[in-house]
């Protein structure tokens, strides 16, 4: 047999000065004899981050050098070859949809930089316009095909927008891979070269297009529409800066993308692909170690759906300029984002860029407008606590400016976690929900640190504990009451979410419910602590102004009486009086419709669960009491409200006292009055609906819930009907003979005769309401 | 590619754990067996990551006949301290039956066997990610008591999100479901 040792090459010479060398060659290929393969020596920085980023030489998945039999290690398309003008129409669409695939999430080296001719624009990096083209050989350029400057003028457009997209997400909170692949891979998509300079080359391509003489008309206006897309792409991005510019001036170019991409979409059919002008080959030329993987391939009419999504999108994002209050913006930006689809990153980083940037929010308000315009919404209407006059006041002395001292701690304190909601929102579903349960903990701190301010300020203003007939209510504790309610907002936003995201398991649903109703409870609870605050404010606010101006200044001849003392309160501290009112009735009614709604459903779920239709798994490893803790982990460390014991909690949803049809009657109950409360909240204008400026979408929410309100109705009457139907039929079959009472028949054993369906997600009235579908078989 | 379904076991498996002596003669199977479910394949060091450390948490389900592997299950066992209280985690890295095979309790098996033997090491907890669209593998832990407790948006190279899925053994240090409150 053949020898296949080769002999040892001798050890290279290294002499250096101040360096030994140690031939280790021997003690090394000994070593590695003790060693089986596959055994490791492994140290402790060896992760399995480490192990997950080795490659395999050799496997074509893992080897970006890996050839297949006769297959070439670059591209070699030629960028000057002779074009169609339906292939330059062609190659147009097909980037529409590569960028669309970018705008979804995937990385550019599996989209856009496939593209031969982008490539060729991009690389080598051009530093000025002219540069930018297909080949930098004058004399190769003057035979270009006749119409490839559409097509450059396209891809610069394009390119160029890409940049600025990519600007915009990389300023704002988003996540890298799982929203968005930011990686350029060393390409500089046109940063140094300026958008001026790349629309005039798109207008002057416009006229040199109308020009051409040798083009078919109907191919001629298909290109020139999406020339026109890039530079109206262009432009609403640059707009959109202008934040304080007028709202529906920001609107015109998004609106016109909108109606062109109509028009493209009946006109891509006049276009011919030319699949060879993209190449997975070309991210071996990119700063990556990744072998090639494949094109992203959308179908145009995917393509066009979601351009059209983005568009409106874009339309309806700028509306949250038109600021009224800090509740309806609230609304705004939570109904924009739980739109399905979600609004695309590009579009959730802009909204995050028009509501606060440089300190300035929504392009016109200081944190502090906005913070203290939310306070005297909720808390604090007309309180002497955020009058500006505060500021004013020099002597260290005069509570007034104490109040004010104290005040500004206050905002630094808020001023971040309050700007985090709103922020939180823009985020992708799963991360809105996570991201919630840690928000929380924040917020249960800084109740408790605002405390302290209510403390020192209520000395400062002299407050008075609240008497009521229902007894001592104790201080109003403003500005901690106010955290508190966002607490609750969050938390059961967390729990909504859960319903949303599929989070539970349907034997979980009852128990789910349950706790969003001991959440809604305690907000509607605490919002009635809130009114009572508020009317008192209100009671002295009017006792202070009758105090100063008496409301009959001769007022010898009338006895004293007082004519209505609301006259001497301005206008405008009437208004604040009543939002404020408004508001807390809205979120009271909101909190109300929540746990009457929640409260059904647990019943119904709970009496699903005794006649068997909603089965909890049994498995050895099943243990109720870890199950609580893990689904109640965000909330086990808040202070308040604090999580309910195990037992409590199981007791409250398995209400093992209750019979079914009781269950089933109080559900009834409960749905019919969740069905009021919408009915209600569905009529409530606007202003006092708190969802100025998003009316339409949140109107559209609460009709939402009130379907799915009324199919709890139904689910619960077919379930009461389908209950005494099985009863009866197991009395007359089962009775004992002349025992009188027979035996109690067990919930269980009856046969409701129903198959019970549970819509997934998108598939039900309402994704926060999982209505269960009850029908009955034969 | 859909293999022809068996109908009935080749008689009674033999669940064996690994070891590395194994290695030549199931490495290969077992690799072969898990990428045909992956859209990207591990290196070789992932298993070995895995294997290597925690053979004692890796389970095979094989042939009668012919000792050819059936099933596998490969877990780790390490102190997880990004968040607190830290806590003795376990984590299903990989699982996958033949499809020939699926449906006759070999995962649940092989599952529950790797739950004993990080419970007996004193696990707190055991967790794994698995695909929205792994119905099968999700009804599969969650008859065995796992709970989902979150979902990883765009969590797998395809896009495809997950649900984090957890078992929890032990109550955690500090946490006391059943305080009263006060
Ligand atoms: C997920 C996977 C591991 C399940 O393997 P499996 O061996 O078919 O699983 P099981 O047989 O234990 O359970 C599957 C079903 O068979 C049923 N079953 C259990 N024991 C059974 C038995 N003795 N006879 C017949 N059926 C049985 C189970 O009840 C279960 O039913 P369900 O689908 O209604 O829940 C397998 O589908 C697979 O390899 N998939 C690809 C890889 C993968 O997804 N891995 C998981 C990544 S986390």
């Amino acid at each position: 047999m053949q020898n296949f040792d080769v002999p040892a090459p001798p050890p290279p010479n290294v002499s250096h000065p101040g360096v030994v060398v140690t031939d280790i060659t021997d003690k090394f290929a000994s070593a590695v004899k003790t060693l089986s393969p596959g055994e490791l020596v492994k140290d402790d920085h060896f992760t399995l981050f480490e192990s997950v980023s080795a490659l395999e030489i050799m496997d074509p998945k893992m080897d970006s050098g890996v050839l297949s039999e006769g297959e070439s290690l670059d591209e070699e398309y030629d960028v000057s070859r002779l074009l169609l003008p339906e292939e330059i129409l062609g190659i147009i669409d097909q980037l529409l949809c590569l960028e669309m695939a970018w705008h979804l999430g995937y990385p550019l080296s599996q989209t856009l930089l496939t593209s031969v001719y982008v490539e060729s624009l991009m690389n080598p990096r051009p530093t000025s316009i002219d540069e930018a083209n297909f080949t930098r050989d004058p004399e190769i350029c003057e035979k270009q095909p006749v119409l490839l400057f559409v097509l450059r003028a396209y891809c610069l457009g394009m390119l160029k927008s890409c940049y600025l997209v990519n600007q915009l997400v990389k300023d704002e909170l988003y996540y890298e891979e799982e929203d968005f692949v930011t990686n350029t891979y060393d390409r500089t998509l046109l940063n140094d070269i300026p958008e001026a300079s790349i629309i005039g080359l798109l207008q002057k391509a416009r006229s040199d297009l109308r020009a051409a003489g040798n083009v078919s008309k109907d191919i001629s206006a298909a290109l020139d529409l999406r020339l026109e897309l890039r530079i109206a792409f262009m432009r609403a991005i640059d707009l959109s800066t202008l934040r304080q510019a007028n709202p529906d001036s920001l609107k015109m170019p998004w609106i016109q993308m909108r109606g062109l991409m109509e028009h493209i979409e009946k006109n891509h059919a006049l276009g011919k692909s030319v699949p060879e002008a993209f190449s997975t080959k070309l991210q071996r030329r990119l700063a990556s170690t990744m072998p090639p993987r494949p094109i992203v391939q959308l179908s145009f009419e995917e393509c066009y759906g979601h351009f059209r999504r983005l568009f409106q999108d874009g339309i309806e994002v700028t509306d949250v300029l038109k600021y009224s209050e800090p509740q309806s913006l609230l609304t705004f930006v939570s109904t924009f984002q739980a739109k399905k689809p979600q609004p695309l990153v590009f579009i959730r980083t802009l909204l995050q860029s028009l509501l606060f940037k440089e300190m300035v929010v929504l392009g016109s308000y200081s944190i502090r407008q906005i913070l203290d315009h939310d306070l005297s919404l909720t808390v604090l209407p007309c309180s002497p606590q955020i009058d500006p006059a505060n500021d004013n006041i020099e002597v260290p002395s005069d509570p007034r400016h104490q109040t004010a001292a104290q005040m500004e701690i206050f905002r630094q304190r808020v001023a971040e976690s309050y700007l985090d909601i709103f922020r939180i929102f823009c985020q992708n579903r799963c991360r809105v929900r996570r991201t919630l349960c840690h928000s929380i903990q924040e917020w249960d701190m800084l109740q408790a640190d605002v405390e302290e301010i209510d403390n020192l300020l209520q000395i400062n203003l002299d407050e008075k504990p609240l008497h009521t007939e229902r007894g001592e209510i104790g201080y109003a504790l403003p500005l901690s009451s106010w955290a508190y309610l966002y607490k609750l907002r969050q938390m059961e936003w967390i729990v909504q979410l859960g319903f949303e995201l599929e989070v539970y398991q349907p034997d979980e649903l009852a128990g789910m419910y349950w706790y969003l109703n001991y959440l809604a409870k305690t907000r509607a609870q605490h919002g009635d602590r809130i009114k009572m605050f508020n009317a008192r404010s209100l009671d002295m606010a009017r006792n202070r102004a009758n105090h100063r101006h008496p409301a009959t200044p001769n007022s010898s001849n009338n006895g004293g009486k007082k004519t209505a003392a609301t006259a001497t309160l301005s206008a405008a501290q009437e208004r604040e009086f009543a939002q404020s009112k408004s508001y807390i009735r809205a979120t009271m009614l909101d909190a109300a419709c929540t746990w009457e709604f929640a409260d059904g459903l647990c019943c119904l779920y709970t009496a699903l669960g005794r006649v068997g239709l909603v089965g909890p798994s049994s498995s050895s490893y099943r243990n109720d009491l870890l199950r609580y803790e893990i689904r109640t982990k965000p909330f086990a460390a808040i202070g308040l409200p604090q999580r309910p014991a195990f037992d409590a909690f199981a007791r409250a949803t398995d209400q093992p006292d209750t019979s079914v049809p009781e269950l089933l009657r109080y559900a009834a109950g409960a749905v019919a009055g969740a069905r009021k409360g919408y009915e209600a909240l569905a009529k409530t204008p606007d202003a006092q609906a708190f969802c100025v400026g998003a009316h339409e979408r949140w109107v559209g929410g609460v009709r939402d819930c009130l379907r799915a309100a009324i199919a709890a109705g139904v689910a619960v009457s077919t379930l009461q009907g389908a209950y005494e139907k099985a009863l009866d039929g197991a009395a007359v079959g089962g009775g004992g003979e002349g025992e009188g009472e027979g035996r109690k028949i067990e919930d269980s054993e009856l046969d409701v005769k129903l198959k019970m369906e549970i819509p997934p997600p998108g598939k039900g009235y309402h994704d926060w309401w999982v209505v269960p579908k009850l029908t009955p078989l034969p | 590619m859909e293999a022809a379904r068996a109908t009935q076991l080749p008689g009674e498996l033999r669940y064996i754990q690994y070891e590395h002596a194994l290695e030549e003669t199931y490495l290969p199977a077992i690799r072969a067996l898990i990428s045909k479910d992956l859209s990207e394949p591990y290196s070789i060091y992932v298993y070995r990551y895995f294997l290597y450390q925690w053979a004692h948490l890796c389970y095979m389900a094989l042939n009668p006949a012919d000792n050819s592997l059936i099933g596998v299950i490969i877990c780790k066992l390490e102190h997880h301290a990004s968040h607190s209280p830290p806590t003795y985690r376990g984590y299903i890295a990989m699982l996958a039956v033949s499809s020939a095979y699926r449906g006759h309790g070999i995962a649940t098996a092989l599952v529950k066997m790797a739950i004993d033997a990080m419970a007996e090491r004193n696990a707190d907890e055991i967790v794994l990610e698995t695909e929205e669209t792994n119905l099968p593998a999700m009804r599969l832990y969650e008859r065995l008591g796992f709970l989902r407790s979150k979902k990883l948006h765009r969590y797998y190279l395809n896009g495809n999100s997950a649900y984090r899925l957890v078992l929890l053994l032990k109550s955690s240090a500090g946490s006391d479901v059943n305080r009263q409150p006060t």
